[in-house]
């Protein structure tokens, strides 16, 4: 229950778009503080782009980025998952340098941290429950125009994606809050896409498995003779040398700029107020609901899911979940640092 | 003098009317503890029970399974706890049933992961029958060791051999997860002195939990223990459970 005296809540984008996908899981994270215990396998290789584009950008110094991207995935030689972020890592990246090895805009920040109130449109006042942050990955300067610059990894860039990018809702707002709190004016934004290769290292066939093939072949052949060898596995220097291949294509890479009108900073505003005083009204009268149509989207379980299916049995809490503060994503260190040893 | 109650009464569920989870390496004693239930009925999806003396209807398909059930929620019998010996085999069934039902030899044969949600579904349906009916319902399985990432780094955990989706439908039904496990610890010579255990609270290295807040951290694999434990506690008020851990 807030008192007159409790600060207000500070909140960011991820906060509120959940809230509007599901109370539910708004509430689980937000106010019960849970994570899953494990983590998400998809986030981790996003998270060391990022990391690497901080790098580069800051210092454009591609040795740098290669050694972050050894140091983020030191199992590599046990871990399947470790090994083929890092193959891909690298070959973006060393493509990324290639490419970008001139730009045509000046960094003016990276990694950009805003926090600032949350106003009514009707009437002008702050909200005295909640504070918006937040975090962009850059500010660049072209010209006399300043520019939000948005990193994506995509599996693909097409029509749809790039029509998307007009429904951003996080990055409009964001580049409304600078404006307001850093009092930077904010032209629009640049997405800075990265295309995900789909190609895969190649294990190779085990013996039975070129036994198999043979036999088949040889089942086959008019003459009751084949030249098939067995497959080896592909090694890392072929691999990379494939990747680098596919990332020579123009098409794995893509800018583009969006500029911002005024009306869409308002309606922003607008929706933004409202979602706070539903947030409110929810958490007076403590109830969350589940939208249960958001229980698959990406075509995978919500990480609450589990927890929702059991009715919030505490057995479910305590072995699929930890508590951690929310609002991880504001947390700022500078690319490739490492935790203190002591 | 007013008869009317001034203080509400604790909630004392019986262990008649709980779902609970045991699991623990092979040959540890889960089987034997349970069997010691008040009213034990086995229904023994595996053999490895020759060596007690209980009542037990041999399980060999889902469908025997169900027959089972079916019976058992007739109420026509003396039994007062359901043990599924064990759940893992009583899964293995089940997906064997959806397989046969589909015609399928896997379920990934089966588009978009439906096949997987289907054996799902029906586990669940009927796990969660059976724990309606006015019964124990204990659920046996065996443990295993998984590698778990988590944000701060990767460890070993202790967990039951179901699939992941199934241990979850399971996790999330249950009101008691017991780890049966051996506790190693220093004799006043010195000496090693290692007694089997039952473990009731969770780890970041295994899993358990005990929704009912009653019982101590930690019981001698004993079912007398267990029941005196949990019958001692439910006089007293429930101890909450403990919080899940905190994120370094």
């Amino acid at each position: 229950m807030k008192t007159p005296d409790t600060p207000p809540m500070v909140t960011t984008y991820s906060m509120w778009n959940q809230f509007r996908n599901c109370r539910k899981a708004a509430e689980l994270r937000y106010l019960q503080h849970l994570v899953p215990l494990e983590r998400d396998r998809h986030l981790h290789f996003g998270s060391l782009i990022h990391e690497c584009l901080e790098l580069w950008h800051g210092q454009r110094d591609l040795a740098r980025v290669l050694d972050l991207i050894d140091r983020r995935c030191t199992a590599r030689a046990q871990d399947e998952d470790q090994k083929r972020d890092w193959h891909l890592a690298t070959a973006m990246m060393r493509a990324y340098a290639e490419r970008y090895a001139e730009e045509e805009f000046e960094v003016f920040a990276l990694e950009q941290v805003f926090e600032g109130p949350i106003v009514n449109p009707a009437t002008g006042a702050a909200s005295r429950s909640f504070r918006l942050a937040g975090k962009v990955d850059g500010i660049v300067r072209t010209g006399e125009e300043y520019f939000i610059l948005e990193h994506k990894t995509a599996s693909q860039i097409d029509s749809d994606y790039l029509e998307r990018l007009w429904t951003d809702f996080q990055i409009t707002l964001y580049a409304h809050y600078v404006e307001q709190t850093l009092g930077i004016p904010i032209t629009g934004i640049l997405y800075n896409v990265l295309v995900k290769a789909r190609l895969q290292q190649s294990r190779g066939e085990t013996e039975e498995e070129f036994e198999a093939r043979r036999a088949d072949l040889l089942a086959k052949s008019k003459t009751g003779r084949t030249t098939a060898r067995r497959r080896e596995p592909e090694s890392d220097q072929d691999f990379q040398r494939r990747l680098a291949e596919k990332y020579a294509d123009p098409a794995m890479f893509h800018r583009e700029r969006l500029y911002l009108s005024r009306e869409q900073f308002d309606i922003l505003r607008a929706e933004l107020w409202e979602l706070t005083q539903a947030f409110l009204d929810a958490r007076r009268r403590g109830v969350f609901y589940q939208n249960t149509s958001f229980c698959f989207n990406y075509q995978r379980p919500c990480p609450y899911f589990a927890l929702c299916r059991s009715n919030g049995n505490p057995n479910v809490i305590e072995n699929f979940y930890q508590r951690a503060e929310p609002n991880e994503e504001l947390r700022v260190l500078p690319a490739g640092s490492s935790e203190p040893a002591f | 003098m007013p008869i009317l109650p001034t203080t509400k009464t604790p909630p004392k569920p019986s262990l008649s009317d709980l779902t609970v989870l045991w699991y623990g390496q092979t040959k540890i004693g889960k089987s034997q503890t349970c069997a010691q239930a008040d009213g034990a009925v086995f229904l023994a999806t595996e053999p490895g029970l020759n060596a007690l003396e209980v009542f037990q209807v041999p399980i060999l398909s889902w469908e025997d399974l169900l027959a089972a059930c079916a019976e058992i929620g007739e109420g026509k019998h003396p039994f007062k706890t359901v043990i599924v010996d064990t759940v893992d085999n009583a899964y293995k069934f089940c997906t064997e049933y959806i397989l046969r039902k589909y015609k399928v030899e896997h379920e990934s044969d089966l588009a978009y992961g439906k096949g997987y949600a289907i054996v799902n579904n029906e586990f669940q349906r009927v796990l969660t029958k059976l724990a309606f009916l006015p019964y124990g319902l204990y659920l046996i399985s065996h443990a295993k060791e998984i590698e778990v990432e988590t944000r701060t780094g990767k460890y070993t955990r202790i967990v039951p051999t179901l699939p992941e989706k199934a241990r979850k439908i399971v996790l999330g039904m249950v009101d008691m997860v017991l780890y049966c496990d051996l506790d190693v610890s220093a004799g006043a010579d010195g000496e090693q002195i290692i007694r089997r255990v039952i473990r009731t609270k969770p780890s970041l290295y295994y899993e358990a939990g005990d929704r009912t807040g009653r019982l101590p951290e930690t019981i001698d694999l004993d079912y007398r223990k267990f029941l005196e434990a949990f019958q001692a506690a439910a006089g007293a008020p429930a101890r909450p459970q403990a919080g899940p851990k905190q994120a370094k």
